[in-house]
């Protein structure tokens, strides 16, 4: 440790100094803007309009609906996925996290773009619906909320998988054999065993499904459209298309404390697992 | 074998076919002979592949995002490295607050720190497309950056720099000859961490892009909206061959996943 308080804002200050420039008083007073009354002083009479406007009540409860099922499947996918994984031989094990981790190095415009070429009009599901004679006319996937879900299932699916498979890996190895030999079966030892043996990687896991899918852009935009709103591209509507800032100020407003909650909740959860660790 | 021990493999199968199908999709969809973009693929070409780069728009966002990726990840390691040198081996005043500021970014959509930027930095300050875009692209890596900096000096033992210093060298030639030649794998992870970051960011740069000038993968999502080809698959698929093929050298050659 050097003790030299001049250097050691030299050498930090720039960096605060920027990012608080350019990011945090912007943001700042975006924020402030939800709260600003015309007429002088403060209101949140903004929020309550907000709120009063049916499209933005859907458009709300959508977005927390949909981050929620999101979040749900995964983690159900994501036991299964990474039970299997943990499970296998250590070279398999690798090479089958590596290929759980592959899609998180393609661009989202890219992962997103593929679901077009599948759910589309022309796409593979109506080629195989027609074909085996479910409908006679392709059905309407895209633009729907279900594109939407599926869109943000395969985007955020891996961060869940591999958050899991951390929490297994560290679980006692013979918990789940003498949980079996004392007679529980497979929903117990689920229940039981593996559940609150892994609740840590769980929320981990499921807070980043979570925010992201509150907070994804591309996958709305391109798999919803404007007919399935959520709250990103309702800001992005609400300033590119109806010029309203105020309305844009609520959203990121909303926006922002989901994700701050979810993001403590994190935090809390990580450093209660790190002062579980010190004793072993 | 039971019905049972058959069911988690199974779910494994259908993940990763899941996870992986869409982006072989895309795959097979980029080397099409036809017009539109269609699977299966209607006969062998590679004329979508090489129509790719005679897009005079894609060539042009491709260079601005490469620009942002490279540039705003230079600057925010220039940022990062001494303010992550602080944290980690000085007694700083407001230590907390400094590593709060500048790793916030992470936190807030992106989305919102676009608008952010251009109500209240890009318009009341006259700033231009390029220059607003290389600030936002900055503050968005400079947390991956700091944390990952701070990772690898953590993991250095801090009296090899305190020994060189007693030894008589300056606390600048101690960091140059001792500290940075050990933390070059980390700095090079945070820089393709940074790099793909950045890269791939869409909307941080969806309000500050203006006309003619977006980066790449706004300019797809535009060009997806007009025209129904498989130039954008043939497009994606590179990109994320280029990007795979860089991660596993990073990987391979630096250890990447430590530091990450």
């Amino acid at each position: 440790m050097f003790q030299n308080r001049a250097e050691a804002l030299a050498l930090a200050l720039p960096a605060a100094f920027f990012a608080a420039a350019v990011f945090l008083m912007p943001v700042a007073i975006l924020l402030s803007d939800g709260f600003r009354n015309p007429v002088g002083g403060w209101t949140i009479s903004a929020y309550t309009d907000f709120f009063a406007d049916p499209l933005n009540r859907t458009v709300f409860l959508r977005t927390l609906r949909l981050g929620a099922i999101v979040t749900v499947v995964s983690a159900v996918l994501g036991y299964a996925a990474a039970f299997a994984i943990v499970n296998l031989e250590p070279g398999t094990k690798g090479k089958m996290t590596g290929l759980v981790v592959l899609p998180l190095m393609i661009s989202p415009v890219a992962r997103t773009y593929a679901w077009i070429v599948i759910l589309g009009r022309t796409g593979i599901v109506n080629q195989a619906l027609q074909l085996v004679g479910l409908t006679d006319a392709p059905l309407r996937i895209l633009f729907s909320e279900t594109a939407v879900f599926v869109g943000l299932l395969q985007l955020f699916l891996p961060l869940m998988i591999i958050s899991l498979i951390s929490a297994l890996e560290n679980m006692p190895k013979d918990a789940v054999p003498a949980a079996r030999v004392l007679g529980a079966n497979w929903f117990q030892v689920f229940w039981k065993v593996i559940l609150p043996l892994t609740k840590e990687g769980l929320v981990i896991g499921g807070t980043l499904v979570f925010t992201g899918s509150l907070t994804a852009y591309i996958t709305p935009a391109i798999l919803g459209g404007s007919k399935v709103l959520m709250l990103e591209t309702l800001l992005y509507q609400q300033v590119s298309v109806s010029n309203n800032f105020v309305s844009a100020s609520v959203i990121a407003f909303i926006l922002i404390v989901m994700s701050f909650a979810a993001n403590i909740l994190l935090k809390r959860v990580a450093t209660a697992r790190n002062k579980q660790r010190v004793p072993q | 074998m039971s019905a049972r021990s058959l069911f988690i493999p199974l779910t494994l199968f259908l993940v990763l076919g899941f996870l992986i199908g869409p982006f072989l999709i895309i795959v097979a969809a980029s080397f099409s002979g036809g017009e539109t973009l269609a699977f299966p693929p209607q006969g062998f070409s590679l004329r979508w592949i090489l129509k790719v780069f005679t897009v005079e728009s894609f060539r042009a966002s491709f260079g601005m995002s490469m620009f942002l990726a490279i540039g705003g990840t230079a600057a925010a390691l220039m940022l990062g490295i001494p303010a992550s040198y602080a944290l980690s081996r000085y007694k700083l005043p407001g230590a907390e607050i400094v590593r709060t500021v500048v790793s916030a970014p992470i936190i807030v959509p992106g989305i919102i720190v676009g608008l952010a930027l251009l109500r209240y930095i890009v318009v009341p300050f006259q700033v231009g497309i390029t220059p607003a875009l290389f600030l936002a692209h900055t503050a968005l890596v400079l947390p991956y950056a700091v944390r990952v900096v701070s990772a690898s000096l953590d993991n250095l033992r801090s009296d090899i720099e305190e020994a060189a210093v007693l030894l008589g060298s300056s606390r600048l030639g101690a960091f140059f000859r001792v500290v940075m030649p050990n933390i070059r794998g980390g700095i090079l992870s945070a820089f393709i961490l940074g790099f793909v970051t950045s890269f791939n960011q869409v909307p941080v740069s969806l309000f500050l892009s203006g006309p003619g000038v977006r980066t790449l993968p706004i300019d797809m999502i535009a060009y997806m909206e007009i025209v129904f080809d498989p130039s954008v698959a043939a497009l994606s698929s590179l990109l994320a061959f280029l990007s795979i093929g860089i991660v596993f050298a990073a990987e391979r050659f630096l250890g990447f996943s430590r530091y990450v």
